[in-house]
């Protein structure tokens, strides 16, 4: 077994490193563990997405037991996808990063950030035991009622109800980090870090704890409700016994169309942080980015409805304007991303192509969502493959691209290495193939018809090739995080050590040692802009 | 503003230029020699259906025109703004520029409100319902199995059609509609949320369970002798997948002689019971009330048959062999009525008897 020398701060621990880092509150061993959690759940997730795709790379029933095992995987998958990997990577980037751009030593509240982080992997296995505990949730990771609630052919087993508890635990620790988000960036900003020249990360968490903090108390009662309609016969959501089913949607999509931006919003943050870096250039439009941000998290409180179009009980011109209008502030975001790789200096190394891959990806899911703010063309692709293809442009395309953006942009900070240039490229290419091959044919499948969530189709349909191709595409991404393991494990023994400014940063992170120290900085350069370490760097030259 | 712009080497913007003409052209080629069809959705088969089409051609033409301008953005970025090893100097600091924001967020939202406006217009169309349609037909989607009930103008049921996919061999099931006349449609749903959704009329409505839903569709008359494949779009169970129905288009007289003969059908007295071996089952919460049967061989029998489920759930109580092949297939009968099965004679051996819409509902039938 190789060793290695640590670092001199390292080796004072008294404690041994194991129990050092489950009792940690430091801010970066938390939001390491937190990206640690989130990619185990993203590979089982993602095994869950291969079931789906073999089981439908043919017609036929021919891999899975019934449709009720196939009902389970994609409810597992997208359960798991949403909520247990992209809500808490993208807070636990969060959570390594705001800290350290703000010059802060730590998060305002240490031990509540560590209960936030405890409570994900407790929810993750209380889901996943459901698969051995007599079936998971197979209601959709949307769980309408009456569908989800007890009884024959409905979800009568434990599974749902585990569902709902994880659901509850992660809520609950998402209000926490939310409060924990906001009074860090308001209370501990290093001086002269005014929040207009906060980096945009920090203004995309920001926001997007201010959605999280007013969005999840409402789903979190959604649950609660669902669990006493289930349990002890309450009728809230019941139709027959005096409830109503689109109650429940309703209180749904009030979160989870927030969520959506919760999902993104971070992302889109980490991109605002790479482009400049990279294009040797700062963020085109800095303030009309944040109003940008501020105008997507306001709308997005008044669009939930444009998910249940098709209901009949929808007040529709209302959400489709509401709906529409969103894509104003996102074009105006990927406006000032173009312009700040336009007549720039561009380096390209994976967390650049990473962001590039976000940008053109994004741009699809951005147009293909304007589809479904139309009403009427909405009739026709609602609950099809094409809002499959649209979720997966939105939040594979968008969001997972901009994680590996941001993994492969601070995994030097967070471990002093860098990560291999060329498997990292080589991750991106098989990724963003496979994520094309996989999605892109499913807009033919919605148009010609083919529902969501469904276990099979008719050989005689006309859906065998496209749905073939899907499933090759998402084998293909399988096979792209192979190398990004592999990367990750030999770089931490063996990658080039990374000093404390490998990519000639802007913001605060890069002005420490790569790992920082405990509590995060010895000393702070001048804040004098939203880029302090480029000023230090370049001095007025710059400007 | 230190550095000034520096002669770039014309090569550069030479290749990026030329790729992004290539994008371009890639994607005229692409629509203009059809492969970009698969983009569409398919043909519209109603006047309704025309309207959702033109709207989603100038949504896809703004669209498709938003994508080529910023990808040859990008593209071009990328390809023209490499770093060289000759800069050592930084590139021109922009911070931003408040008229271009201006424009950008000024011509998006002049596009999106155009789309907005365009949109509801189509919706008042496609969402119209009148008062005195030409037909009436009530839907209604239980867990897993379509029925349409014709109604007459006041709404009174003249009969039930409950097989729902047409059957090209024997001509039967289906909603028969005629074409060129205005059909209305309320739905109803006796357990969850289900969704009519027929992929070449463009549109879907959910089946709400304690809300009746309401839509109107006129098939083109042009469509007489077309059979268009429904399916339901929204999660209802194990037996999703199975919901499936067929919408035959008619011409008018072909639909009054379908009628009649559907109105024929569900008057005709039933079947007496028949003497030999007569077995009682039935059917309460989606389940039998017994697991096991018991028949003599080589000799007929029957099954009196009562389905105590609410309407909109139907049964039957077909039977396979040990191999799986069905060896009986009756016909399903709704919530709330009864029926005499009557069945061939079977070899002495152990089967199976089977709802053919809930895979849950099965027992042992010993014939010996």
């Amino acid at each position: 077994m190789a060793t290695h020398a640590l670092t001199p701060a390292a080796s004072t621990y008294s404690r041994g490193r194991l129990y050092e880092w489950l009792t940690t509150t430091d801010h970066k061993k938390i939001g390491i563990m937190y990206v640690i959690n989130s990619f185990v759940f993203f590979l089982i997730g993602g095994i869950l997405a291969l079931v789906v795709r073999t089981e439908l790379a043919q017609p036929g029933l021919q891999f899975l037991a019934d449709e009720h095992v196939y009902n389970e995987m994609f409810t597992m998958h997208a359960t798991i996808m949403i909520f247990v990997f992209v809500i808490p990577m993208l807070a636990g980037l969060g959570n390594y990063i705001v800290p350290l751009m703000i010059g802060a030593p730590d998060m305002a509240f240490p031990r509540i950030n560590a209960l936030s982080l405890w409570m994900l992997p407790l929810a993750g296995i209380l889901l996943i035991s459901s698969f051995f505990t007599g079936g998971t949730a197979a209601a959709g990771w949307t769980s309408y009622p009456p569908l989800s609630l007890d009884g024959p052919l409905k979800s009568p087993g434990s599974g749902q109800d585990l569902w709902i508890v994880s659901l509850i635990l992660i809520g609950t620790s998402s209000i926490l980090g939310s409060i924990n988000f906001l009074v860090t960036i308001f209370k501990m900003r290093a001086p002269g870090m005014t929040l207009f020249r906060m980096p945009i990360m920090v203004w995309t968490v920001l926001v997007t704890s201010v959605l999280v903090l007013m969005a999840t108390p409402v789903i979190t009662s959604a649950l609660v409700m669902l669990f006493i309609d289930r349990n002890y016969g309450g009728h809230f959501f019941d139709p027959f016994g005096g409830g109503s089913a689109i109650l429940y949607q309703n209180i749904f999509w009030f979160y989870s169309h927030p969520a959506v931006y919760v999902m993104i919003l971070p992302a889109m943050g980490v991109i605002s942080e790479v482009l400049p870096v990279f294009s040797r250039k700062p963020l085109f439009g800095y303030k009309a980015f944040i109003f940008a941000t501020a105008g997507i998290g306001a709308l997005g409180f008044s669009v939930w409805a444009h998910h249940m179009f098709t209901t009949g009980s929808v007040f529709l011109p209302f959400f489709s304007l509401l709906t529409f209008l969103i894509a104003v502030p996102t074009g105006v975001k990927m406006f000032n991303w173009v312009f700040t790789l336009f007549r720039g200096q561009l380096t390209f190394s994976t967390p650049l192509v990473f962001a590039i891959g976000f940008l053109t990806m994004f741009l699809i899911g951005g147009i293909n969502g304007a589809f479904s703010a139309s009403v009427p063309v909405d009739f026709a692709l609602h609950d099809t493959y094409w809002v499959v293809a649209h979720i997966h442009y939105v939040l594979f395309g968008g969001s997972v691209f901009g994680i590996f953006a941001g993994l492969y942009y601070w995994f030097p900070k967070m471990f002093g290495r860098m990560l291999d240039e060329g498997l990292g490229k080589l991750h991106f290419v098989l990724m963003f193939i496979g994520f094309n091959l996989t999605f892109f044919p499913m807009h033919q499948l919605g148009l010609e018809g083919m529902p969501r969530r469904i276990a099979d189709y008719a050989a005689d349909a006309g859906w065998n090739d496209l749905n073939l191709l899907a499933t090759v595409g998402g084998f293909t991404i399988a096979v792209s995080i192979l190398p990004f393991i592999w990367n990750v494990f030999i770089s931490l023994r063996n990658g080039k050590i990374a000093g404390d400014d490998p990519w000639e940063g802007n913001t605060l992170e890069w002005a420490t040692s790569s790992p920082p120290p405990p509590y995060n900085f010895d000393h702070l350069p001048e804040i004098r802009s939203e880029r302090p370490v480029f000023d230090a760097r370049h001095g007025r030259t710059g400007h | 503003m230190s550095t000034s712009p520096r002669k770039r080497p014309a090569p550069d913007a030479l290749v990026a230029g030329l790729v992004v003409a290539i994008l371009v052209a890639l994607v005229g080629a692409v629509f203009l020699s059809g492969w970009g069809a698969s983009l569409y959705p398919p043909q519209a088969a109603t006047s309704e259906a025309r309207n959702v089409r033109g709207l989603y051609d100038i949504v896809f033409a703004f669209g498709l025109a938003i994508f080529v301008v910023v990808e040859a953005l990008i593209i071009w970025s990328v390809l023209r703004y490499r770093r060289k090893s000759s800069d050592t100097s930084l590139p021109v600091q922009t911070h931003g520029n408040n008229t271009v924001e201006i424009i950008w967020t000024v011509i998006p939202t002049a596009i999106v409100l155009f789309l907005f406006v365009i949109s509801w217009q189509s919706l008042n169309r496609v969402n119209a319902v009148s008062a005195s349609p030409d037909i009436r037909i009530h839907a209604i989607a239980g867990q897993f199995q379509w029925q349409f009930e014709y109604l007459d103008a006041s709404g009174s049921k003249v009969a039930t059609q409950l097989v729902p996919v047409y059957d090209v061999d024997t001509g039967e099931g289906g909603m028969a509609v005629p074409a060129g006349k205005s059909v209305q449609v309320t739905l109803d749903s006796p357990d969850v949320i289900h969704a009519f959704y027929v992929p070449r009329f463009l549109f879907k409505r959910d089946v709400v369970p304690g809300q009746t839903n309401r839509f109107e569709f006129t098939v083109d008359a042009t469509e007489a002798g077309q059979v268009f494949r429904g399916q339901c779009a929204e999660l209802c169970g194990a037996g999703h997948r199975r919901m499936l129905f067929s919408v035959i288009a008619l011409t008018p007289a072909d639909y009054d002689t379908w009628l009649k003969a559907l109105i024929v059908k569900a008057n005709a007295t039933p079947a007496p019971a028949p003497s030999g071996t007569v077995l009682t089952l039935s059917v309460l919460n989606i389940q039998y009330d017994t697991a096991a049967l018991e028949v003599p061989a080589d000799a007929p029998f029957a099954i009196s048959f009562a389905n105590k489920d609410p309407s909109g759930v139907t049964h039957d109580v077909d039977i396979r062999d040990s191999s799986g092949t069905v060896v009986a297939n009756q016909e399903v009968v709704n919530g709330g009525s009864s029926a005499n099965y009557v069945y061939d004679p079977l070899p002495a051996g152990t089967y199976t008897f089977f709802c053919s819409i809930h895979a849950n509902m099965t027992g042992t039938l010993t014939v010996k």
